[in-house]
């Protein structure tokens, strides 16, 4: 069975490459933009990654975070993916707990290796 | 306590023109030893005596009085103290600017055009690091960085992908491109906005004191609202327009504080129009209490209408005023002659406008003293800013009326006995008073500062 890909995420052309290079590893992805409905689509979609921007509309990644780790049931595994690439954002990212931390730009060919590794 | 350097003046000018001390003394009707202490700074000088010397002199008695060169002094100080390694001769800054007054401002002036300066630093990479602006400017250019870099990157390492996927990544390309320009450009505008020499770097409040200064404190376009009923909207065209017509107003913070000036200026010239208050403040000999009960406002409405006003225009004395909330925030100030407001930190704990918070509603009236012996009337009230409700405090400003205690004739018919001048400073960081117990930081002028007071 196909692992099943979250992108939490509002430029829709970040989004098209992204599905485009998921969909080529044959994972099943899906797509929120609003951050108020990013904890509902992971309750709706039970993924096994969630690829999270931190600058969301409506709702910060970090309180999506937050909110993902008191949901009751397996939580998922997180990759922040944000243009504040500043310290005190991967520190807080860290402390929240995170599995990856990547800023944009990023590689194609060093995001879907990471994905696949943390899919692993 | 600051040296009094009308003496040094004195014979300064004395020797200008030629004069003995015993001629000068003569002309002057004092004795040539009371001259001689008085030009060594050993004894003050004032009133009938000092317009005396003036006269005889041919020199207006202000440029020999203490008034002209507090500022100067200050700044001097302050000068010393930030180049401690320079080891400048504290003990005799008041020297240097009493006999070499041209030296002593070059050197005020450029010791203030370097602080400015680093103030401008500091507020210019404040602006970087918070500037709303900038930071979504750049996250939105990065954003479209990455676009253009995976679907790019999309298109040059993978071979088979279909026409029509194709031909949509090259879009996204295109799109992406067109709209990375236009941040590009709008952020080159931005930046070309703010290197503008003449609009200069400064913090919101700072632009909101140039903003008064630049309309002399008054703005006629309101002065007489109280005339006819004016709606809100009305209001907020004039507040529009007078913002508009300025042309000098671009950062989003200042025009926020400068619409919040300019709807309590309406509010207040509602309580109190422009004709009648004229006619009462003179009437009322500029009691601030008269005016305030005369129309029916609070003491703070009666506080602003005396101050702010265009002193060119109009015959009443010149009134500083300084509002504070209870955590010590200027919220609003007009300055007097020698009397400065802090530009960075906090304001004298001494100052009846703190005092006043303790007895809220009661007005206090006080004789204050700069170190320099300048006096002030300072009138103080800390008054309810919304109606008092159970279970809620009230929200407390303070507001302070200064006025120069020179003018205190005017108000004789109304003003208390005021009894023992107050010792008072500007602010902890450049205030000699080395015993003082209100004292909440050191101060940075040196010992010898203290040393050498007199």
């Amino acid at each position: 069975m196909a692992k099943r890909v979250l992108i939490v995420e509002d430029e829709p052309n970040i989004v098209e490459s992204l599905r485009f290079l998921l969909e080529r590893e044959a994972l099943d992805v899906a797509v929120q933009s609003d951050g108020n409905m990013a904890v509902e689509s992971v309750r709706a979609t039970l993924p096994d990654l969630v690829i999270l921007d931190v600058m969301l509309p409506n709702r910060s990644g970090f309180d999506i975070l937050r909110d993902l780790h008191e949901m009751p049931g397996t939580m998922p595994k997180v990759l922040v993916l944000t243009a504040k690439g500043q310290a005190r954002d991967r520190f807080t990212a860290e402390e929240i707990g995170v599995d990856l931390f990547m800023t944009k730009p990023f590689s194609n060919k060093e995001i879907v290796s990471n994905i696949l590794g943390l899919l692993a | 306590m600051r040296k009094s350097l009308s003496g040094t003046r004195i014979r300064e000018q004395r020797r200008k023109a030629k004069l003995t001390q015993k001629a000068l003394a003569e002309q002057s009707g004092i004795s040539a030893s009371y001259l001689n202490l008085i030009e060594h700074n050993r004894r003050a000088v004032a009133g009938k005596v000092l317009l005396a010397i003036a006269r005889v002199l041919d020199v207006p008695a202000s440029s020999l009085s203490d008034g002209v060169d507090s500022a100067k002094i200050s700044d001097l100080h302050e000068a010393a103290a930030h180049h401690p390694v320079i080891g400048a001769e504290v003990v005799g800054i008041e020297e240097l600017a009493g006999r070499f007054p041209g030296w002593a401002g070059m050197i005020a002036a450029l010791y203030r055009q370097t602080r400015d300066q680093e103030a401008a630093i500091t507020a210019l990479s404040d602006r970087l690091t918070h500037d709303p602006f900038l930071a979504e400017s750049l996250h939105g250019m990065l954003s479209n960085i990455t676009a253009i870099r995976s679907t790019s990157n999309i298109l040059e390492n993978i071979e088979d992908i279909e026409p029509e996927k194709q031909a949509r990544f090259h879009t996204i390309i295109h799109e992406e491109s067109r709209r990375l320009t236009d941040s590009a450009q709008s952020l080159v505008k931005y930046f070309d906005k703010k290197a503008d020499p003449k609009a200069g770097i400064a913090t919101p409040q700072e632009e909101l004191d140039s903003f008064l200064e630049r309309h002399n404190y008054s703005f006629p376009q309101l002065d007489n609202l109280g005339e006819a009923p004016a709606s809100n909207i009305e209001i907020a065209y004039l507040v529009n327009r007078i913002m508009a017509e300025d042309g000098g107003l671009d950062n989003p913070e200042t025009n926020r504080l400068v619409t919040e000036f300019l709807q309590s200026y309406a509010q207040d010239a509602l309580a109190i129009p422009h004709s009648d208050f004229s006619k009462t403040a003179r009437r009322k000999n500029y009691n601030p209490a008269a005016v305030a009960q005369a129309f029916g406002t609070s003491l703070h409405t009666a506080f602003r209408r005396l101050a702010y006003q265009d002193p060119g225009q109009t015959a009443a004395p010149p009134m500083g005023l300084i509002i504070s909330n209870a955590a010590g925030r200027a919220l609003f100030r007009r300055p007097i002659a020698d009397f400065a407001f802090p530009r960075h930190g906090n304001a004298c704990p001494l100052w009846p406008l703190f005092q006043s918070f303790s007895t809220p509603e009661l007005p206090v009236a006080a004789l204050l003293e700069l170190p320099g012996q300048h006096k002030f009337i300072g009138l103080a009230i800390a008054e309810a800013q919304s109606a008092a409700e159970f279970g809620r405090p009230s929200e407390l400003n303070a507001a302070m009326l200064i006025i120069h205690y020179e003018q205190r004739a005017l108000f004789s018919d109304w003003l208390p006995e005021l009894g023992a001048a107050q010792p008072i400073g500007i602010t902890c960081r450049i205030c000699p008073r080395s015993d003082c117990a209100a004292r909440t930081e050191p101060q940075i002028l040196g010992e010898e500062a203290v040393v050498g007071s007199s």
